[in-house]
């Protein structure tokens, strides 16, 4: 059959290879990819029916035939452009088109911002060698195997010891044309005592779209990591991400999701909280309109001492959108003095609009500070809405105004005060689209 | 010259889940008045007040209720808010999130139906913030969320100053207040009323009175009017107490 054979050729080694060639891979990268494209044809979709994580997202019906992998930018794109793209304060900047950067901005002193495909510097090159594939291995599912097979578009962000950025790092990813599969990577590896704060934001035109992106993050001793999502994808897009953290001694890592965009947002957001005294905090926002599923699957897994984690996840929902939850915090034999808290908050404004959620506590050892969780569904408050109409505030306006308080709560961890300004702008301009 | 009616309220009966609170209520507050309602609890006080204002909750089962001769109940709260209706809670609730400032900047856009420039806005909302007494800081908190019963009581003066309604409704607006926060918050009451305005006190006790000062007083028992009069009423319900009246009623 045709469309078989096509998707075979479509993913295939010879198609993988060819891929790296275009993307300038290092030879440890192209070996990384070699390793994967075999896994990604010997692994199964992950099994709806036993696979918790996968309960209310069936990935086995995608159809890889339809699909193209690393895509280039069209229409001249990629010729580059020269003033910066990037609106906002920025310490650094990427854009990247499809899998191509259309721009980029030379980093201050002791910051790294580099694509992959750029890596002609020996000291960056031996940085992504050893640490591309540590945190989020190819072997982990077909998924992740597809990602190193594919991947294309890869960021390192790196930065030396000591080394403080007030500003954020600015990574653009847009994508245009449908039937591509696009496989972004974004490497952060942080030097001792450093702190950054990398912004990516994620774009995507109306088209089939189908990205199967991987973030690793690799903070050094005692280093502040700060990495945000916004999801600003068009509607016919679907989001496999895969992320993880292993942490430092003493360092801090705080996640936060903004989910603003996109028909298929899913990711597996994974803390290992390895190192004693090391911390994550992982935050996520879903404004959900029309059939939007926003569904998250968070690890908070604390394997050292002295080791604490924070989550808050909250979506509202309306239309028909759907938001799922499932979150395990695991606290290992070794992690005395472990507190870990995990909320889940949902908001459903329609009698359409769904959310599951279901936090889960696996306990080992009993010299805990706290191990908490939590886990709301509901309207918003009647009593809330009742007082607001009371002052003259008709009840849209009362609802879309307890809607910003409901998010804004989450974007209140957001230390940044003009980075939440600009957060709380996208989650107003989603809520305010007419949908 | 007969002076313009602000509030006529024609032989109200409400329910509240199913059970008969006000049966049969009449009343009628002119422009510059300031009337009291005095009743026992259980007697019908807050079912009054949410009547009014169109809490969703309760069940409107006859009568109406006119203010400047146009019939509310039909409305929505927001509309009668609109339409210069104010009611100051017992008890209001904490919207945290959202903060004063936002939450009544939006209510004043939605009460003039244009956006009021932020300058006008800041200069309205600090004249009558240095009049109720409190600080800036006050209005960057988050709605009523962990606010002292003074400050939720400064918080409903502050609304009503910024909204300036015609026709104010205070429910108990003297409970959980110390001493010197009743005089700041009847200060604040006496500020804003005004020759176009009418104010309806509903409270238990007379202590509120001492300080806003009613020409009208109205006993509320079970549900309806038993007795108006002037100040005097007052005093002799708090020597008394409404035993009097309870039993009248019980036996009427």
């Amino acid at each position: 059959m045709s469309a078989v054979a096509e998707s075979t050729a479509a993913f295939s080694a010879a198609a993988s290879r060819e891929l790296g060639e275009g993307t300038n891979d290092t030879p440890a990268i192209a070996a990384l990819r070699s390793e994967a494209v075999a896994l990604s044809s010997k692994k199964a979709w992950p099994d709806s029916r036993k696979e918790r994580p996968w309960k209310y997202h069936n990935i086995a019906t995608l159809d890889l035939g339809r699909y193209t992998p690393g895509m280039s930018a069209s229409n001249g794109a990629a010729a580059g452009v020269r003033s910066c793209p990037v609106t906002g304060e920025h310490a650094a900047a990427i854009v990247l088109e499809n899998s191509d950067v259309i721009f980029s901005e030379a980093s201050p002193d002791g910051l790294d911002l580099i694509a992959f495909s750029a890596l002609i510097d020996g000291r960056l090159q031996k940085l992504v060698d050893e640490r591309l594939g540590s945190a989020v291995a190819a072997g982990t599912s077909k998924l992740t195997a597809l990602h190193y097979a594919f991947l294309a578009g890869g960021v390192l962000v790196a930065t030396a010891p000591n080394s403080e950025f007030k500003e954020p790092v600015r990574i653009v990813r847009n994508y245009s044309g449908g039937g591509q599969f696009a496989a972004p990577h974004t490497l952060i590896v942080t030097g001792a005592n450093s702190r950054v704060h990398v912004v990516e934001e994620c774009r995507s035109d109306e088209g089939d779209i189908v990205v199967m992106p991987a973030v690793e993050v690799l903070p050094g001793p005692g280093s502040v990591v700060r990495h945000t999502v916004v999801h600003r994808w068009g509607t016919n897009t679907k989001v496999y991400t895969e992320q993880r953290m292993v942490s430092e001694r003493d360092s801090e890592f705080v996640s936060l999701q903004i989910v603003a965009g996109g028909g298929v947002v899913k990711g597996h957001l994974e803390s290992s909280l390895v190192a004693r005294g090391s911390s994550s905090e992982l935050y996520g926002v879903t404004l959900g309109t029309g059939n939007q599923h926003a569904d998250f699957f968070t690890t908070q897994d604390h394997v050292g001492p002295d080791t604490r984690s924070d989550l808050l996840f909250k979506s509202a929902l309306r239309g028909h959108a759907r938001s799922v939850y499932y979150g395990m915090t695991r606290v290992g034999l070794g992690a005395r003095n472990a507190d870990a808290n995990q909320e889940n908050r949902n908001l459903l404004l329609s009698d359409t609009a769904r959310a599951d959620s279901d936090p889960v506590l696996e306990i080992l050892t009993s010299d805990v500070i706290r191990v908490s969780h939590g886990a709301t569904a509901g309207p918003v408050d009647e009593e809330q809405l009742y007082y607001l109409q009371t002052r003259g505030i008709p009840y849209e306006a009362a609802e879309a105004l307890l809607v910003r308080a409901f998010a804004g709560q989450v974007l209140d961890r957001v230390a940044d005060e003009a980075l939440r300004d600009e957060l709380s702008a996208v989650l107003d301009a989603r809520w305010d689209s007419p949908e | 010259m007969s002076k313009n009616t602000l509030l006529e309220i024609r032989d109200l009966r409400a329910n509240i889940v199913g059970k008969e609170i006000l049966k049969g209520l009449s009343l009628t507050i002119n422009e510059g008045e300031t009337h009291a309602i005095m009743g026992p609890n259980g007697s019908g006080k807050s079912t009054l007040a949410n009547v009014l204002m169109g809490n969703p909750n309760y069940e409107v089962t006859g009568g109406e209720v006119l203010l400047k001769g146009q019939p509310i109940l039909g409305m929505a709260a927001d509309e009668r808010a609109r339409a210069g209706l104010f009611l100051a809670f017992q008890y209001p609730v904490a919207i945290p999130g959202v903060t004063l400032v936002n939450f009544l900047r939006q209510a004043l856009n939605a009460k003039r139906g244009v956006d009021v420039p932020v300058r006008e806005f800041r200069e309205l909302l600090f004249k009558q913030m240095d009049i109720l007494k409190v600080d800036r800081d006050f209005a960057r908190r988050y709605v009523n969320d962990g606010f002292s019963g003074g400050e939720k009581k400064r918080a409903e003066m502050l609304q009503m100053a910024v909204l300036e309604p015609t026709m104010a409704v205070l429910d108990e607006t003297d409970s959980g207040l110390d001493i010197d926060a009743l005089r700041t918050v009847a200060e604040g009451v006496n500020s804003l009323m005004n020759p176009g305005m009418g104010l309806l006190l509903i409270t238990h006790y007379q202590r509120l009175l001492n300080y806003i000062k009613p020409e009208f007083i109205h006993v509320l028992v079970d549900g309806r009017i038993v007795k108006s009069g002037g100040p005097e009423l007052a005093l002799e319900l708090e020597e008394s107490g409404y035993d009097r009246y309870e039993a009248a009623a019980a036996t009427a």
